[in-house]
């Protein structure tokens, strides 16, 4: 509402509109004083470096100065626009990245609401405690785990043979088809505990009032997770989701990188490795940069949309 | 505005430090050193110098270790030896951007990068004046270590002086678990048929082990690092050495690719029957290192794939474990029997790994001159052996020889850490691996047949007397000289097409290899013929012209 | 939590619910804790023995021989204080300036409210690439130096969006009071928003907390020649990276075949894996008393 007020000050002139902000901005010293030395942090630390766009517009050479490096004009972008493989990638990253938003929220938001309903304080501790363990190992050791239980003679294989579901091992990673779907699950696994601790964070500061009310009206569990909890993480959910929806091209790199094999190559392969490969290892610089370019844009398309769709459904938005 | 302000001012220091940088380059190459002056001045003040490997291994201060300490005393300088940790393509791109290079860099696979950034000076004048024990070693190979503009800038530690010996404990790819030869009484083993055929006729004798099944043959494919230990042995069965991917024809030197050749077929034919029986292991192309050490450790394999060197660890298990029926041997396979095995490297010249002084060093003249008193006998003997009486003995005949615990010292990694062994017994100007010294013993202590006989287990006599051998290397032919050899450290420039043909030629065998070893026998041929078709796609004559020309001009001398 | 105790009729849906509920927990709890039990049970797994495969939960031959191995890096102990140093300085630094910027930013009032919001969580999507952030750091002289890991990760914006949303979620009447008794807007910022939103601090605490502890890529970039800064994950880096030397690269295999490996990558892995976490998991059991604290403190304002 006062933000109202500030613009009904606002005339036509621009000359006058400056005026009304610099008037309105003396009156905010402190709040100014508070956040504009971040804001120069943020131009130092954050934007100066993003010089280093113009890698992508250059055959790049290490310890040439600007001026001395040969300037190709888009052909890095020409290469990673014209290269068929790009276009795989781009699909296993974009469906990587919307299975890992889709699990990953409905995963963590479910097991915050259940540990939520869990009654003894000790028990519900510990198993957060331990469900969130995953999250420290890193992905070489979590993706040899994972490699192990999916041998032919591993775990996996046992136990369905054992409850009789499938009569022969099956190589679950020698099958491109299936790769989404364990990597999907690893994420999951891997990350499901350290997911939740923002939920459970978003639902302490639910009135506790609105139980006891809805008790009285003899709401069954079922209905105060749905009526009361769910309403109360909505806020951090739509915020997380729009964050989210602007990393959609990165679909991690270690996980598919580790599991990814000869056999599933087609469906492991995301943007990231192709950027290694292409970019990196053949230390071309200019590509690797002209790719996080395209990222970027990308980014910025998913991340506006998604907030202007919140702010139309009246949700909370990032800005 | 502000904004805008930083940015100019951040490009402003930016460039300015790149000119800066560019600027010493510039100084430095070519002029004489100012210090130090003539011969005798040098002084012998303690001083120490850092050095930088892109290779993995313990950080140290030199004279920490009794090596180091002893060429301390020698010279009064001493060295801060450090490694890098994590990825050395990262690392040489700030050092370089940052130019913060240190005395010395080994720069291992990060050399094009630190040359064409100018990091290192021209070693030419320093060798002339202060380098006669350099110029002895690598005199010979002055044009291989001399670069396009007329300058040296590294020394390589693969510089043969006083003839070349082979490692008598040679070894090939193909392994055989020696009970197969044994219950077959020592056959002849000499093709890939014979050696499946080996593999097929166990199998069917004794199908489990210890209750578990007995895998037939696997090969290491199943991460992308290492999936080169497939796609290369057609050219081993063919009879080429290690050139990476192209065989070198002794005569025209022309180079050619074996991708998409009979031999490559041949080779793939052969895993897909051996499928069809039964006999590859599924998880080929899946397993990943540690699955793969534990399937060759478990003693249910009965042949294998690979190069030794990629599993140290399985092999050290294996051999500690003590039951040399479970062990496994190498042997010379060929496609045809007609043809020589050349699974001995020849005698080679890496020019693109060595030592260089980098602009930042402060004092060359002392560098050189430690480096040049490293290339003296004694100083080799020291760094490869040790200390005479200490860590081995040298019997009546005069030949270098190690007791089985002196020898069990130089095998320990801890000990060959605190000795210094592990740090100045490679990457440092040296004589190469297989020279000799003027009395005659071998340089490299594991090239000393006196010392291979002590490492030999009984099984291990027992396996050589059965097939005659003396050592391990007799098993193999004779290596043919190939001067450009290997073809596999021939430069590619960053972005060239022959790179960008090495990574998609590399993606293509990666997708399609698994598919033709498993395929149904009946449809092998269709799923090679879409792999031939996708292949014919890349640039393959312009890779092999790029090849054939630098081998041309490593033959007629220009490196 | 609490709260649930308090409920005294528990109809038969309530109980077979409450029953799933804690098989599905329990089944979660072996699943996560799997990895750490086998990483436990190889750590103390004699490294030669390991290549074998098939260990799961329990060592077939013990030793304490990992532990020695990775403990004989002599500088560890000294990069586990700069570890805890800065994830002690760096978390509290963070956290104080990054929730001060997003009450700053939660202010409707404040009229460049949207354009730092903007200016900040852009540059969630963006990277300038790593030789031109090199070389900032460089040119603000701060290359080994303790404060290149404090200082720029001042302001996490993701952070920042958290803590913005709950300071949002408090009744408005609160901070309205405040500045009637006449607080300007740092104290209300210190004596108002940060003890209500204790249970999103919590949170935020521990992830940069755990940020902190693991990070060792800035010390690899800009501290890696200065030993007295490394940290507990570098040093551990180095030891992994040492485990390597002999077994897997082309380049060092002159005597490979033949060295006696007592330790191994996999081992001195899992061994890494324990010594560095245990640590850190050890925060969260206390900072989960602050999120039944931030309730308490939303039922008093109720």
């Amino acid at each position: 509402m006062e933000k109202q007020t500030v613009q009904i000050t606002q005339s036509t002139s621009g000359d006058s509109r400056l005026r009304a902000l610099i008037k309105t901005l003396s009156k905010q010293k402190m709040l100014m004083l508070m956040s504009l030395p971040f804001l120069l942090w943020v131009i130092i630390f954050k934007y100066i470096p993003l010089w280093g766009w113009t890698i992508a517009f250059q055959k790049f050479r290490l310890a040439r100065d600007l001026f001395d490096q040969t300037w190709i004009g888009l052909e890095n972008f020409r290469f990673l626009f014209s290269e068929p493989q790009f276009y795989l990638v781009l699909r296993n990253t974009l469906v990587m990245s919307g299975i890992n938003l889709v699990l990953g929220f409905g995963t963590a938001i479910v097991l915050a609401l259940l540990l939520n309903e869990l009654r003894r304080m000790y028990f519900k501790r510990t198993v957060q405690t331990i469900s969130y363990l995953p999250h420290f190992i890193s992905w070489v050791v979590a993706a040899n785990i994972v490699q192990t239980a999916l041998a032919p003679e591993g775990i996996v294989n046992v136990m369905l043979m054992r409850m009789s579901l499938i009569e022969q091992p099956i190589l679950w990673l020698g099958i491109g088809e299936y790769f989404w779907g364990i990597l999907g699950v690893t994420e999951v696994w891997k990350n499901v505990g350290w997911n939740t601790i923002i939920y459970l964070a978003a639902i302490t500061s639910i009135d506790p009032a609105q139980y006891e009310a809805a008790e009285m009206d003899g709401a069954s569990r079922l209905q105060r997770m749905w009526h009361i909890t769910l309403p109360g993480m909505k806020p951090v959910i739509v915020l997380l989701l729009i964050m989210n929806l602007g990393h959609i091209l990165e679909s991690g790199f270690e996980a598919q990188y580790l599991l990814g094999n000869g056999m599933n190559v087609e469906y492991s392969e995301n943007l990231d490795i192709f950027v290694l490969k292409y970019g990196m290892q053949m230390n071309n610089f200019g590509l690797a940069t002209a790719a996080g370019m395209f990222k970027t844009v990308v980014s910025f398309m998913f991340l506006i949309a998604a907030n202007n769709l919140a702010k139309r459904m009246g949700e909370s938005r990032l800005y | 505005m502000r904004k805008k302000q930083w940015l100019t001012s951040g490009l402003a220091v930016l460039t300015a430090a790149t000119v800066l940088l560019a600027g010493c380059s510039n100084d430095s190459g070519g002029n004489t050193p100012q210090t130090g002056g003539t011969n005798g001045e040098v002084s012998t003040d303690p001083v120490t110098f850092t050095y930088f490997g892109f290779g993995n291994n313990k950080d140290v201060l030199a004279s920490d270790t009794t090596i180091g300490k002893i060429l301390q005393e020698q010279t009064g300088v001493d060295w801060q030896i450090e490694f890098v940790v994590g990825d050395a393509s990262t690392k040489s791109g700030v050092m370089i951007a940052g130019g913060d290079y240190p005395d010395v860099i080994s720069p291992v696979g990060e050399l094009p990068k630190l040359l064409d950034a100018g990091a290192f000076i021209p070693l030419n004048d320093l060798i002339e004046e202060h380098g006669p024990n350099i110029k002895r070693v690598y005199g010979d190979y002055m044009d291989k270590i001399t670069h396009e503009d007329g300058n040296i800038y590294i020394l390589p530690y693969t510089a043969n002086v006083n003839g070349y010996l082979s490692d008598p404990d040679a070894m090939s790819t193909f392994w055989i678990q020696r009970r197969v030869l044994k219950e077959f009484g020592y056959p002849e083993v000499k093709t890939l048929d014979q050696y499946f055929d080996l593999i097929e006729q166990y199998e069917a004798k004794y199908p489990t082990v210890d209750g578990r099944d007995t895998i037939g043959f696997l090969t290491f494919a199943g991460t992308a690092g290492e999936f080169f230990t497939i796609t290369n042995q057609p050219m081993h069965l063919a009879g080429y050495p290690n050139d990476g991917n192209v065989l070198v024809d002794l005569d025209t030197h022309e180079a050619n690719l074996y991708m998409g050749t009979d031999y490559e077929k041949q080779w793939l034919a052969a895993l897909n029957k051996m499928n069809s029986k039964g006999l590859v292991d599924p998880e080929t192309f899946t397993a990943n290192k540690d699955q793969y050490l534990a399937k060759l450790t478990s003693g249910r394999v009965l042949g294998y794939v690979n190069y030794a060197w990629q599993i140290g660890d399985a092999t050290n298990n294996l051999k500690a474990a003590g039951n040399d029926d479970l062990r496994y041997v190498s042997l010379p396979i060929t496609f045809d029997e007609n043809t020589t095995d050349a699974y001995i490297d020849p005698p080679s010249f890496v020019n693109n790994r060595g030592l260089g002084i980098t602009v930042n060093a402060e004092d060359p003249v002392r560098i050189i001159k430690y480096w040049d008193n490293l290339l003296t006998d004694e100083n080799q003997k020291l760094v490869m052996w040790g200390q005479e009486g200490e860590t081995y003995s040298v019997n009546e005949e005069g030949r270098m020889v190690m007791s089985e615990e002196q020898l069990a010292n130089r095998n320990d990694n801890e000990f060959k850490r605190q000795y210094g062994w592990m740090y100045f017994d490679y990457e440092w100007p040296r004589y190469g691996d297989n020279s000799v010294y003027e009395d005659g013993n071998a340089h490299r202590v594991f090239n000393q047949p006196e010392v291979a006989a002590v490492n030999y287990t009984e099984g291990d006599k027992v396996l050589l007397e059965a097939y005659g051998a003396e050592t391990f290397s007799d098993f193999f032919a004779d290596p043919i000289e190939r001067p450009w050899y290997p073809a596999w450290s021939i430069e590619k420039e960053q972005g060239s097409p022959e790179q960008l043909f090495g990574q998609r030629s590399g993606d293509l065998q990666q997708k399609y290899y698994p598919r033709l070893v498993f395929a149904k026998e009946a449809e092998f041929e269709t799923v090679w013929n879409e792999y031939i078709a996708e292949f014919n796609k890349l640039d393959s004559a312009g890779f092999e012209a790029f090849v054939t020309k630098r081998v041309k001009e490593r033959v007629d001398g220009k490196w | 939590m609490a709260r649930a105790n308090t409920f005294r009729t528990s109809s038969l849906g309530d109980k077979i619910f409450d029953v799933c509920n804690v098989i599905f927990m329990i089944l979660l709890v072996c699943v996560t804790l799997y990895p750490f039990l086998n990483m436990f049970a190889l750590s103390f797994n004699d490294a030669n023995d390991t290549i074998r495969g098939d260990i799961y939960i329990w060592p077939r031959e013990w030793t304490l021989r990992n532990f020695e191995y990775v403990f004989s890096e002599s500088n560890i102990f000294h990069a586990t204080f700069i570890s805890a140093a800065r994830t002690i300085i760096g978390t509290a630094v963070s956290v104080f300036c990054t929730a001060m910027l997003a009450y700053t930013i939660s202010r409707p009032e404040y009229a460049l409210k949207k354009f730092v919001s903007i200016t900040f969580i852009f540059t969630m999507y963006f990277s300038g690439g790593l030789i031109p952030n090199y070389l900032l750091i460089k040119e603000l002289g701060m290359l080994n130096s303790f404060w290149v890991y404090i200082i720029p990760g001042i302001i996490g914006v993701f952070n920042m969006i958290v803590i913005r949303s709950f300071i949002e979620g408090l009744p408005e009447g609160i901070m309205e009071s405040a500045k009637m008794d006449g607080a300007g807007d740092f104290v209300t910022f210190t004596r108002i928003v940060l003890p209500l939103t204790v249970p999103a601090l919590a949170t935020v605490s521990l992830f940069v907390a755990v940020f902190q502890w693991n990070s060792w890529f800035d010390v690899f970039l800009y501290n890696s020649s200065r030993q007295n800064l490394s940290t507990l994950q570098y040093e551990l880096m180095k030891v992994l990276s040492t485990s390597n030397t002999t077994t897997s690269s082309a380049d060092a295999f002159a005597d490979a075949q033949s060295s006696a490996q007592m330790v191994t990558p996999t081992s001195v892995r899992a061994t890494m894996t324990i010594v560095a976490s245990v640590p850190i998991i050890m925060v969260y059991p206390f900072l989960q008393k602050y999120f039944v604290k931030g309730m308490v403190v939303g039922g008093v304002k109720g």
